[in-house]
C-alpha cells in the first residue's frame, strides 16, 4: 500500500444513485483478491445504502475478518423503502463487530432499526477542515444581509420549505429605499399635520427594522430546483435570490464567505457537516431542529421544520447578527472539531474490534436466526451459500497463489515533504 | 521459477551484448485436462440415435456439439516472449498451441517507458507489464494473453528499463561526439 492509502476503482457499473447492482455474491472474487493481496486486517464499510458496502462486509465476515460499519444517515420506519432498507441493515449489522454513528440521535436510530446492541455502537461526529474553511479576511458590511443556502435541492433537504420561507423573508425585509427618500407633505391644517407626524413616528421603527436589505444565495442542484426557480419568477425575486447551481466542493468556501447567515432546512439530518463548514467560515447558522443538528454546537438558531417558525428564526438571527464575531466562531469550531481527533477515536474502535474473539460459522448463523421468523432463515441460507462460494474460490485460486502487494514507502526530501510520484512518465 | 502452470525462461544474450530474450511458458496440462473432462459429456450426447428438435437443442445447449466446437475453436496460448534488441527495439511474440505465432515489433525510439501496473477487473486484480509508446493513447501490453506473476514480470521490466537507459546514454554520447 502506497503511503498508507490506496484506491481500487472496481469496474462494476453503477445502476442507481451511484450504487452497483446488488448481486449478493458477484463481488466476492474481487473483494477476496483485494483483501488477500493487501494483507487487510479489518474492513470498514460506510453508508447504509451502498450495496457494495453490504456485500463487502458480508464476504469479509465469511472470510473471518473483523468488520466495522459507519452509518451516516437517519432513516424512517414507516415507508416501504425504509422497511426494506432496515431489513438489509439488520442482516449486515447482525454479525458486524462494531458500528460507528455520527451523532447520538443517529446511534439511537441505528440501534432501533437494526437491533444492534447499543454497547457495540460508538459515536464519533464528523469534523470539519478548519484550515480550508476560514472566514473572509474583510468582514462584510451590514447594509445588506446575505443568507446562504448550499444543499442538494431534494425533498429530504427541505427544498420545499425554502420555497415558502424565502418569499416571506423577502417580504418582511423589502428592498425599501426609504432611507434615501425625502418626504414632502403639504398639510391643510395643523390637526392633519399632527396626525401625519404621529403616523410617521409609529412607522419609523418599522422602517428602520425593515430597511435592511436581505438577499439569498442558493447553491446546489436537484429535482426541486425547478420549484425554486418558479418561486423566484412568481414573486419577482430575480434580483434578490441568486441561483448558483451545483457548487464544486472546492468553491463552497468562496460562496459561504459571501454571506452572513447560513440557512439549513433539512427535514432529516444525522449530522450536518455543512453547518460546521458554515460556522467555520464565521456564518451564523439557522437550521431546522431535526436529527443530530442540535448536537453540532450551541450557537445555532434552531427552528421547527415549519415555514413560520423558520421565518421567525431568521428574524432572530438577523437581530443577533451584530453580536457575532466570525473569527471567534471559527476558533470555536477549530477547538471543537478536528479530524485528528476523529482518527484517534476511530483507531480506538478498530482496536476494540480487533480484540474480539473469532467465531465459527455456527455461532454466526445463530445471530442471523434472530433477525426474524422467515428473514432469519433466509439470511442463514445466504450466509451458508456465501461460505460455500468462499470454499470454492479457495479451491480454484488458493490464497497462497494470490501475490501480496509490497508496501511502497514514498521517499521524502530533506525538507520532509512527500514526493508524490514514483513512476514518472517521460515527457518530450 | 514459476507458478504452478507458468515458467519463466531467460535465454540470455545472443550474441552477447545485443539481444535479450525473456520467455513465459504456460503449461497446457490444465487445458488438456479440461478437454478430457468435457469429452465424455460430448460422447454421451452424441450417442443418442433419436433425432428430434428438442433433443438437438438440448445437445447443443448442454454439451455435445457445443463442447466439440469449443474444443476446436479454443486455441490456448503456449508461450509469450519478449526479445529486447537495445539498438533497434522490442519484439513481442505470442505462440499458440496450434502453431500460430503473432509478432509485434516496437522500435526503440517509440518506447517512452516500461511500466508495471495493477489491473483491476470485475473479478480479479493482477500485475501487468506495459509499454508507454509515443503517439499511442493506450498502453501496449508486453504479455497480452498470459498473466505472469510479479516475480516473472520484474526481471523483464528491469531488462526493459536497462535497455532504455543504454539507448539514452548512447544518444547522449552520440550528441557529445557530434557537437
Amino acid at each position: 500500500m502506497t503511503g498508507g492509502l490506496k484506491v481500487y476503482y472496481v469496474p462494476w457499473r453503477p445502476f442507481l444513485m451511484q450504487n452497483t447492482f446488488p448481486t449478493f455474491y458477484g463481488t466476492f472474487p474481487i473483494i477476496r483478491t483485494i483483501l488477500l493481496r493487501e494483507k487487510i486486517s479489518l474492513v470498514h464499510g460506510h453508508q447504509a445504502f451502498s450495496t457494495l458496502c453490504h456485500e463487502t462486509l458480508m464476504h469479509s465476515r465469511t472470510m473471518g475478518y473483523k468488520v466495522v460499519f459507519t452509518d451516516h444517515s437517519l432513516y424512517g420506519f414507516a415507508d416501504a423503502g425504509s422497511i426494506h432498507m432496515n431489513k438489509v441493515l439488520q442482516f449486515t449489522l447482525a454479525d458486524v463487530t462494531r458500528a460507528i454513528c455520527v451523532s447520538h440521535t443517529s446511534k439511537e436510530n441505528t440501534v432501533l432499526r437494526s437491533g444492534l446492541p447499543p454497547e457495540k455502537v460508538f459515536v464519533i461526529p464528523n469534523a470539519v477542515d478548519t484550515a480550508m474553511f476560514k472566514p473572509a479576511q474583510v468582514r462584510l458590511g451590514r447594509d445588506e444581509i446575505v443568507i446562504v443556502v448550499i444543499s442538494r435541492l431534494v425533498y429530504r433537504k427541505g427544498a420545499d420549505l425554502l420555497v415558502e420561507v424565502i418569499p416571506e423573508v423577502c417580504r418582511l425585509y423589502p428592498n425599501l429605499e426609504m432611507r434615501n427618500c425625502q418626504f414632502s407633505c403639504f398639510f391643510t391644517s395643523y390637526q392633519q399635520g399632527y396626525e401625519m407626524v404621529r403616523f410617521f413616528c409609529y412607522l419609523c421603527p418599522l422602517v428602520r427594522y425593515s430597511a435592511m436589505r436581505v438577499r439569498f444565495i442558493v447553491g446546489g442542484d436537484g429535482p426541486k430546483r425547478v420549484r425554486l426557480e418558479e418561486m423566484r419568477e412568481k414573486h419577482s425575486l430575480q434580483d434578490r435570490v441568486e441561483m448558483l447551481g451545483a457548487v464544486p466542493h472546492a468553491s463552497v468556501r468562496s460562496v459561504l464567505i459571501s454571506g452572513h447567515i447560513f440557512l439549513n432546512s433539512s427535514l432529516t439530518e444525522a449530522f450536518c457537516i455543512a453547518i460546521l463548514e458554515a460556522a467555520s467560515c464565521g456564518l451564523l447558522t439557522v437550521s431546522t431542529r431535526v436529527g443530530g443538528v442540535p448536537e453540532a454546537y450551541d450557537m445555532i438558531v434552531l427552528a421547527e421544520p415549519d415555514p413560520c417558525d423558520m421565518v421567525h428564526a431568521i428574524r432572530k438571527a438577523i437581530s443577533i447578527l451584530p453580536n457575532i464575531d466570525p473569527q471567534v466562531m471559527h476558533d470555536r469550531m477549530k477547538n471543537l472539531y478536528n479530524w485528528n481527533d476523529v482518527a484517534k477515536r476511530t483507531e480506538i474502535v478498530y482496536n476494540r474490534a480487533l480484540k474480539c474473539s473469532d467465531q465459527s460459522l455456527l455461532e454466526r448463523l445463530s445471530r442471523y436466526l434472530s433477525c426474524g421468523a422467515w428473514a432469519g432463515k433466509l439470511f442463514c441460507l445466504v450466509m451458508i451459500i456465501d461460505f460455500l462460494i468462499w470454499r470454492l474460490l479457495e479451491l480454484l485460486q488458493p490464497a497462497k497463489d494470490i501475490e501480496e502487494v509490497p508496501d511502497v514507502a514514498l521517499p521524502c526530501n530533506q525538507r520532509g515533504e512527500r514526493i508524490e510520484e514514483i513512476f514518472h512518465w517521460k515527457t518530450e | 521459477m514459476g507458478k504452478i502452470s507458468m515458467a519463466y525462461i531467460h535465454e540470455g544474450e545472443w550474441p552477447p551484448g545485443t539481444v535479450d530474450i525473456h520467455i513465459v511458458k504456460k503449461s497446457l496440462r490444465k487445458a488438456v485436462s479440461v478437454a478430457i473432462l468435457l469429452l465424455p459429456f460430448a460422447c454421451i450426447f452424441l450417442s443418442f440415435r433419436e433425432i428430434s428438435a428438442t433433443l438437438i437443442l438440448w445437445r447443443l445447449l448442454l454439451s455435445g456439439h457445443f463442447v466439440i466446437l469449443l474444443l476446436l475453436l479454443w486455441n490456448p496460448v503456449h508461450k509469450e516472449s519478449v526479445v529486447i534488441m537495445p539498438a533497434f527495439g522490442v519484439q513481442l511474440e505470442t505462440y499458440y498451441a496450434s502453431g500460430r505465432i503473432i509478432r509485434r515489433f516496437i522500435p526503440a525510439g517509440e518506447i517512452l517507458k516500461p511500466v508495471l501496473l495493477e489491473c483491476v477487473t470485475p473479478v480479479t486484480c493482477y500485475w501487468s507489464l506495459s509499454l508507454l509508446v509515443r503517439g499511442k493513447e493506450e498502453l501496449v501490453l508486453v504479455f497480452k494473453e498470459l498473466r505472469p506473476p510479479m516475480k516473472m514480470l520484474l526481471p523483464v521490466w528491469k531488462a526493459l528499463c536497462a535497455s532504455m537507459e543504454n539507448k539514452e546514454s548512447a544518444v547522449t554520447s552520440g550528441e557529445v561526439e557530434g557537437g
